[in-house]
């Protein structure tokens, strides 16, 4: 965009007016051939093939070259009396009204459609670049940050050098950074709100640069004032661009405006200290917790079994009774302690190669207890690949939703446990009987603190079970995903991760045996 | 245990009072003679001044690491360890394992599973005092001085490679051995990294040994960590599966 102003049409359009030179000659010689080879003598229309290209490719201009061109290769190579630009047969001279009427019309509507592509494009262009831009917005913390923001998205949009003073952004410290003393002065008046301000003002420079200044938001003084560096540009042009500054600024404000940005700022400063201290009290709290806990529960395996107790069956009851209780308590707190291990540091997968039968074995056997009243139907091919992985992870995700199929299914009911090498992924399943999901669960699964509100009265936990097992598995580059018929059902949960078969590191032969 | 032969001495250390309390009951109640340590200095000041036959060491002391107390007792004794770890920290068992101790067992645990961790080191002591060379898990049978096992009856055929795998840990039975350690004995230090060797001849050392290699009963994983040979082949080792 910056070239040289003088001339710029038919300068940019040279290097297309060339190409389509080439094409004609080509067209030209494979019509020479291809007549000489099938004796025909009509095949002028293959001229409308450099027309149309040079129209969709490089416009207007260079199609209309190609339509003449065409017409002169025609009448000189093609049209008796041969290698003469005179045509004998009045019937060819129509023809080549026709093609000369058709070329035009089709050069016209071909340039119409690049220029449409072309606003399609920039507009596409526009959008991702506003897109980018909201969401540098959405992690800004402070008001520099928003006005990094601004301007880099300006820049980028203009493609030209774009400063922005803030309130508080003092125009003289900005004043190295090369920016004429003049265009300064109209920057400290338009921020004082001295001057009046609609589309902005042109100011050049003495070193004859033009340079836009105006306010980023004509309402909202609070993001500040815009340079923009024009170059030097013709009258005609700066306007152009003047009016793009305008389409840019007026997406700008309106998504600055949207996302109420500064109220959002100090919001968003606020949650995540709050934040920040509750998972440190749930961390600190959970761990506390946890020694006591230890010593109930053992205390309570050491009473169970104790002589003394031998005979005493409702006494062993209670004792069970306090056992599986703090059981169920430690559960909730192991849980609260892998959510604020996830959120406050989040979850570092130690990688190592495993066998995935290993993990599915080992989830069972962690498993006993819960699953003694569920039929359990194990499916596991010989040849599951080997998979890059933090084993344990996986495992404690596994164990999650093994507990949820239980949960939502009824004793007696069957769950099957199924491993799967698919398309360079592994799926572990656990389909089970059950509740089933209806859409709208669906959705909700693996959101924090949600539970089943269908059996909010018939079972108990965090709701945090299925949001642990989709972050430890997100950890390993995987993902778990819930399919269900609908409610009643049952569901089935698949833990999807990335086995890279090919990656596996060659096993040494088993030679020396 | 019974009560015909010596009482063994079990050593608790760890600074919950709570904790050591149960632990005293559950002990003297399996006819254990039990002494208490708080502190890492306390324990290893018990462990020289009597003859223990275990140690249960937790890992959370206030004077000094768990990983430095099971050094210091084993850099004079071959009693065996226990350490009492918590969960989502495999490294650190790695760490105390291959630091010399036994075997681990994550709070909170239950009675009945702290005393078997503790009889099979029992066990292992007694066999590795005796010269006992035959390992039985089940319906497999290693016998070390033959180099021969035997399943159902059938004697297996096993590679070099997979007999030296199964040695090891017949070796251990009951405790768990490390990947590093079964990488080192097996295939040698430069590849105690290189952890799929060992999970594809598992693969295949299973196939051999366990009467149902789809549910592994005897060559029990222990993710993260190692693998341990099962010290009996019952149900409590996985779950029964339909077809």
């Amino acid at each position: 965009m910056q070239k040289s102003p003088i001339l710029p049409g038919l300068r940019g359009q040279l290097p297309g007016i060339v190409y389509t030179l080439g094409l004609v000659g080509l067209v030209t010689v494979a019509l020479y051939w291809i007549l000489a080879v099938t004796g025909l003598t009509h095949g002028s229309a293959l001229y409308l093939i450099p027309v149309l290209i040079a129209a969709v490719r490089w416009g207007m201009i260079p199609s209309i070259v190609a339509a003449f061109c065409g017409i002169v290769a025609s009448a000189f190579f093609f049209f008796e009396p041969r290698f003469s630009l005179q045509i004998k047969d009045p019937h060819e001279v129509l023809n080549l009204i026709l093609f000369t009427f058709t070329a035009i019309v089709v050069s016209q509507l071909a340039t119409r459609l690049k220029h449409e592509l072309e606003v399609a494009r920039q507009r596409e262009v526009d959008l991702s670049d506003l897109y980018a831009f909201s969401r540098r917005l959405a992690v800004a913390f402070d008001v520099s940050d928003i006005h990094a923001a601004i301007e880099d998205h300006l820049a980028a949009v203009m493609q030209r050098k774009v400063y922005l003073f803030g309130a508080q952004r003092d125009g003289a410290h900005r004043a190295g950074a090369g920016i004429p003393q003049q265009v300064i002065s109209v920057v400290e008046a338009l921020t004082a709100g001295s001057t009046e301000n609609s589309g902005g003002h042109v100011v050049t420079s003495d070193s004859g640069e033009a340079w836009l200044v105006r306010a980023v938001s004509p309402k909202n003084r609070e993001f500040g004032v815009i340079a923009i560096n024009l170059g030097r540009t013709s009258t005609e042009n700066r306007e152009l661009l003047r009016s793009r500054v305008d389409a840019v600024l007026a997406d700008a404000t309106a998504t600055l405006e949207r996302l109420g940005v500064s109220r959002a700022i100090s919001e968003a400063r606020m949650r995540s200290q709050t934040e920040q201290l509750r998972e440190a009290l749930i961390g600190s709290v959970s761990h506390e917790l946890r020694t006591p806990l230890a010593s109930i529960l053992g205390a309570a395996t050491v009473l169970s079994s104790a002589p003394a107790l031998a005979h005493e069956s409702k006494l062993r009851a209670l004792v069970q009774g306090v056992h599986d209780e703090a059981e169920r308590l430690n559960g909730d707190i192991q849980n609260l302690l892998d959510a604020s291990r996830i959120s406050s540091d989040g979850v570092k997968p130690h990688l190592e190669w495993a066998d995935p039968a290993d993990i599915l074995h080992s989830t069972l056997r962690s498993c006993q207890r819960r699953l003694a009243d569920r039929v359990i139907a194990l499916e596991l091919p010989q040849d599951l690949p080997m998979v890059r992985i933090d084993a344990v992870l996986v495992q404690q995700a596994l164990v999650q939703i093994i507990d949820n199929a239980v949960k939502y299914s009824q004793a007696g009911s069957r769950i099957a446990i199924t491993g799967e090498s698919r398309d360079g992924m592994l799926l572990l399943s656990v389909r089970d009987a059950g509740a089933g999901l209806s859409e709208a669960e669906k959705a909700t699964i693996f959101n924090r603190f949600v539970r089943g509100e269908r059996h909010a009265l018939t079972t108990s936990g965090s709701g945090l079970g299925l949001w642990i097992a989709s972050a430890f598995v997100t950890a390993n580059g995987g993902q778990v995903n819930a399919i269900s018929e609908g409610p009643g059902l049952g569901t089935t949960l698949t833990i999807e991760l990335p086995a890279v078969q090919t990656a596996v590191p060659q096993l040494e032969t088993d030679a020396d045996e | 245990m019974q009560m015909s032969e010596p009482s063994p001495v079990v050593l608790v250390v760890d600074d919950e009072i709570q904790i050591r309390r149960f632990l005293r009951t559950g002990f003297e109640l399996n006819g254990f003679v039990v002494h208490e340590a708080a502190t890492g200095a306390e324990a290893i000041r018990a462990a020289t001044l009597r003859p223990i036959d275990v140690a249960i060491v937790d890992l959370g002391l206030p004077d000094m690491d768990g990983s430095e107390v099971v050094e210091r007792i084993r850099s004079w004794s071959n009693v065996p360890i226990i350490v009492l770890s918590v969960r989502s920290s495999e490294a650190q068992k790695v760490q105390l394992l291959e630091a010399g101790a036994d075997d681990y067992i994550v709070k909170p645990f239950g009675m009945a599973e702290l005393l078997a961790r503790v009889r099979v080191s029992l066990r292992r002591q007694s066999r590795a005092a005796s010269g006992e060379p035959t390992v039985v898990v089940g319906p497999l049978i290693i016998d070390l001085a033959a180099r021969a096992v035997m399943l159902n009856g059938q004697r297996l055929t096993l590679t070099p490679k997979e007999y030296r795998l199964l040695q090891v840990l017949a070796q251990h039975a009951g405790n768990v051995v490390t990947h590093q350690h079964l990488l080192k004995e097996v295939w040698g230090s430069i590849h105690v990294h290189d952890t799929h060797y060992l999970r594809i001849f598992v693969r295949k050392l299973r196939q051999k040994i366990e009467p149902t290699p789809d549910m592994p009963r005897i060559l029990l994983t222990e993710l993260g960590v190692g693998y341990r040979l099962a010290q009996s082949a019952d149900a409590d080792n996985g779950v029964p599966v339909s077809p």
